[in-house]
């Protein structure tokens, strides 16, 4: 798909056109701002010296040869953060969890690999770096836990034993109708284990801050590669025991964030404090060790699935236990608790039961990661789906079409309560059928090609929960944010509007989404539209970009702003020429007659009066300036299916993915090139989790074993497979303009597709997968182990 | 060791302009154009040599800038991606089939991405080259299509008078 041309565009049409991105001219030629790129004069860097140890306590702490070094300017410890700040704030409590104390550096304790004991403040990085090696920590190793499914084990250390006598943070189930009754009469029960890898979100820009303390105001200005700007604001507030009106944060350009850079993190804090003491602008620049052991981690967790089916493969329950390892601390955003909203997925199970466990371990927190929840339920699900169905000899084809949910069906009610609005679940599945001539492949013997492999399909159908269901929702969970999202439309001398948000720019093209659609709804050119954004401020406060709810939310926002930013030009335009507002339009700069087009006021001159209040009409306020806030009033869901189709060596399990097609359904795209960009870098992720990322720490040091890009592996151009992609689009009967999240649909089918290829291929060996990622090892071993059991054809 | 001892001095050429600076030893030919040439278009993702992030030409090569210090940009032609666009209202071919193909999302991979790619003018190569070679920069947002697609379509435009159409004006 390539871009439309600005000239072609009509501003009253800008919805569902793919217009250029606003973002991209600064971001091509290298003047992006991102932390790093801003400097403030005088400014001194911050490096922060971590424990090497899983489990520690610090026995003594000796800070004298650092600070003698020339260049070093100052020093923190666990005991003086203490003293200056209040613990760090977490923006999403685990519902029924004890709250734990995170200081923004270890106090007696250290909890894991990574975590920050000291941090120094210097002339420059390298010579607080130099500091570093000069402190004298005293560690006793403690010992620790690391494996997940051991740290409920009666001989497991308790991390947090002031406060907690096991790992245990919280569970909590949920469930509808009867389904244990119903498993008891199933023709069909079938259970397994899956587990889910640690990965690492990898933005490629780290995590970074620069914090300047004007001490006559006592104002602190923050800038922050973060997400959430007016979030990350509020806990400083609360952990430097600061007026919220004496802080600033920025987020100007931020390098990727994927749900990583959801709230204040400790280095945050520390460079603010830093700061404060000095009256020097302080900067921290993460590195890529630091980023593998002290941002945070996401998904690992391991699911105990059942499903029950009557002979003809209809689910009758769904049984879901699963545990969640959060690592040591609950970090600003907290456990997922997604996998419990969608773990029947677009099935028709009226009778399911979910129950989430949330546990510590000593390892690098987990935070909140594109999906959250959705694909790591997805992977067992659907592959034990899979399993029953060829248990019963049915295609994965015909139990997916017997099973989703029909239009009729919904909206459709969760056991956790959410509610999926309007869609049809099974045309994306019929899409993909067809895309895939699957039928005719099922029917085939698996024979191997020439060159030696064995072709397979494998499904995975999938909803995605986008956006909040409403504030009230929130709060019954504790959270401490709305769902709403804000705009502000302000009118300016030039005929254009600048439009101010809270939503920093992550790389979803919202500064393009949201000038469309403030385009779309005042009939401002969009060339003549600039978006402000991420400053808090300048902008009215807000949520921020995370969840698939940016535009959600912000579409209602900017309709009612729009709206009334239109209704008011209208007003002014039509005193001047004498025309009914009614019979006003606005495009191209001016507004016009609708009968008689030769009649027009150029916006400048309306907008220009608006902002002196010279020549308006009477009784009207001067200026032109609108802000809105708008919470949708139910989540939407996005929904589709997906297949995978690969080919495997028998003899060595090495595999390739020959084509991976996704059929999907987002409502209404605002913009069809931005919704192919997240729905395919998005499937990249996924895939990359499913077939090579994973975080490894080892048993007995419990200590990460690949921590650093050498060893880590994202996916590279060249391992990405063939991508197609396909939409229906069925707007949303809950959302402005009928539009559904994208921005995380796509990390959930992926894993269970692969999955499903390699068991279909191999559906003559008998072959099981039940643990990611999926690597020509994994297939290897599983073929060896069947071959030992002598079952092999 | 504090900074300022140990600097030597260089002079080299950045973006068409002769430079002479004083560049403490220990540090990088990234941190250097970044922080002191003011240069902030490159950008670091791992200081490792995998993440291409830092991606510069040096004399006409595809270089990983964290992996060389900034005094052996002594002598050397260095162009970073601030030399691309011709002007202020102007983009550079390849930056015009990057924003055509939406092949960036956060835009931080992106100058490395183009300085790699750019070394390719001239060069005949199918999509499985393209992907082959653009595989020493890491893009976590785009799934790399609309990068791969961008560089196709710009590459042919290259093969008659490569190096007057992709040098013009540097
Ligand atoms: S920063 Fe140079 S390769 Fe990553
Ligand atoms: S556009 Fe964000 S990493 Fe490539």
């Amino acid at each position: 798909m390539t871009v439309v041309h600005k000239t072609v565009m009509e501003s009253g049409t800008a919805i569902g056109q793919a217009l250029a991105r606003k973002e991209d001219d600064r971001l091509l030629r290298g003047g992006g701002l991102y932390v790093d790129d801003a400097c403030a004069l005088r400014q001194f860097a911050m490096a922060v010296a971590r424990c090497p140890f899983p489990h520690a306590r610090i026995r003594h702490l000796d800070v004298r040869a650092a600070a003698a070094l020339p260049g070093v300017v100052h020093i923190l410890t666990g005991t003086e953060v203490q003293c200056l700040t209040n613990p760090i704030t977490v923006l999403r409590p685990v519902p029924g969890a004890p709250m734990l104390p995170y200081y923004a550096l270890a106090q007696e304790y250290a909890l894991h690999e990574g975590h920050a004991v000291v941090s120094i403040v210097a002339q420059s990085r390298a010579v607080a770096e130099d500091a570093i090696e000069l402190l004298e920590i005293d560690y006793e190793p403690l010992p620790h836990v690391t494996d997940m499914t051991r740290v409920l084990d009666p001989d497991a250390p308790v991390l947090h034993p002031q406060i907690m006598t096991s790992n245990l943070m919280a569970s909590k189930t949920d469930y509808s109708g009867n389904p244990r009754a119903k498993l008891a009469e199933a023709a069909l029960v079938d259970y397994d284990r899956f587990f889910v890898n640690r990965v690492a979100p990898l933005s490629m820009e780290p995590r970074g801050v620069l914090a300047s303390w004007r001490s006559g105001a006592r104002e602190l200005d923050f800038r922050s590669s973060t997400q959430v700007p007016h979030l990350v604001r509020k806990q400083l507030a609360e952990a430097l025991r600061l007026d919220e009106g004496a802080i600033r944060v920025v987020a100007s350009d931020v390098g990727g964030a994927y749900g990583m850079k959801l709230g204040l993190f400790p280095e945050e804090l520390l460079a603010a404090v830093h700061a404060m003491h000095l009256g020097h602008p302080v900067k921290w620049i993460e590195d890529r060790m630091e980023y593998f052991r002290a941002s945070t981690h996401g998904r690992e967790s391991f699911h105990d699935m059942t499903i029950g089916t009557d002979d003809q493969g209809r689910i009758l329950a769904i049984i879901n236990e699963y545990t969640n390892d959060i690592g040591a601390w609950n970090s600003p955003f907290g456990s997922s608790q997604l996998s419990s909203v969608t773990f029947t997925g677009p099935y028709h199970v009226p009778d399911a039961q979910v129950c989430r466990h949330v546990v510590l371990s000593n390892k690098t927190p987990i935070g909140a990661y594109r999906g959250y929840g959705q694909p790591e339920v997805n992977f067992a699900r659907e592959v034990l789906l899979d399993r029953v169905a060829r248990k019963l000899d049915i295609s994965p084809l015909d139990i997916r079409r017997r099973n989703l949910l029909r239009p009729e069906d919904l909206p459709w009610r969760t056991p956790s309560g959410a509610v999926y609005d309007n869609g049809d679940y099974l045309r994306p599945l019929e899409m993909l059928a067809g895309a895939t001539d699957y039928e005719a492949h099922f029917d085939r013997p698996r024979r191997p090609r020439a060159d030696g492999r064995i072709v397979g399909i494998g499904l995975s159908s999938f909803v995605e929960r986008t956006g909040y269901a409403s504030a009230r929702f929130l709060a019954r969970r504790g959270s401490h944010f709305g769902a709403h999202e804000s705009v502000t439309l302000r009118a300016n001398r030039s005929g254009g509007i600048d439009l101010y948000t809270g939503v920093s720019t992550c790389g979803q093209g919202n500064e393009t989404a949201f000038a469309q659609i403030c385009a779309a709804v005042t009939g401002v050119h969009y060339d003549a539209i600039r978006v402000h954004a991420g400053d808090t401020a300048q902008s009215p406060l807000n949520t921020g970009a995370f969840a698939s709810r940016t535009l959600i939310a912000a579409a209602g926002a900017l309709k009612q702003a729009g709206d009334a930013f239109r209704d008011k030009t209208l007003r002014i335009a039509a005193m001047v020429l004498q025309i009914s507002p009614e019979d006003l339009s606005i495009a191209k700069g001016l507004v016009h007659s609708v009968r008689e087009p030769d009649r027009t006021i150029t916006l400048v001159d309306v907008f220009n009066r608006a902002i002196t209040g010279q020549g308006i009409p009477e009784g009207l306020e001067p200026g032109l300036e609108t802000t809105a806030h708008f919470e949708p009033p139910e989540a939407s869901f996005s929904f589709g299916s997906a297949a995978a189709v690969v080919a495997v060596d028998p003899e060595t399990g090495d595999f390739d993915i020959e084509r991976f097609v996704f059929v999907h359904d987002c409502g209404v795209a605002v913009n069809p090139l931005l919704v192919e960009g997240q729905v395919r870098g998005a499937l990249v992720q996924g895939l990359g989790a499913a077939l090579s990322e994973e975080l490894r720490y080892d048993r007995e040091t419990g200590q990460l074993i690949n921590g650093s890009m050498m060893d880590y592996f994202a996916l590279t151009c060249s391992d990405v497979p063939k991508i197609e992609l396909m939409h229906t689009e069925i707007p949303s009967d809950v959302t402005t303009f009928g539009v559904r999240g994208v921005g995380e649909v796509g990390t959930i089918p992926p894993a269970a597709a692969v999955a499903n290829a390699l068991c279909d291929a191999l559906r003559d060996y008998g072959v099981a997968f039940s643990a990611l990622p999926l690597t020509p090892e994994t297939v290897w071993r599983a073929l060896q182990n069947v071959r030992n059991k002598g079952e092999t054809p | 060791m504090s900074d300022s001892s140990n600097q030597i001095e260089i002079c080299f050429e950045i973006n068409g302009r002769q430079v002479t600076q004083t560049v403490p030893v220990r540090m990088h030919a990234a941190d250097f154009l970044r922080h002191q040439i003011g240069l902030t278009g490159t950008h670091l993702g791992c200081e490792q040599g995998i993440c291409g992030m830092c991606t510069i030409s040096v004399d006409d090569r595809p270089v990983k800038s964290c992996l060389m210090l900034a005094v052996q940009l002594d002598g050397a032609k260095v162009r970073t991606v601030e030399s691309l666009a011709p002007d202020e209202t102007e983009l550079h071919p390849l930056q015009a089939a990057f924003k055509r193909h939406h092949a960036l999302q956060c835009g931080f991979c992106t100058p490395g991405f183009l300085m790699l790619a750019r070394s390719f003018a001239g060069r005949r190569m199918n999509r499985a080259e393209i992907a082959e070679e653009i595989s020493g920069v890491l893009c976590r947002c785009t799934g790399y299509e609309g990068i791969l697609r961008a560089i196709e379509e710009w590459l042919p435009g290259t093969w008659t008078d490569a190096s007057l159409s992709d040098e013009a004006g540097q």
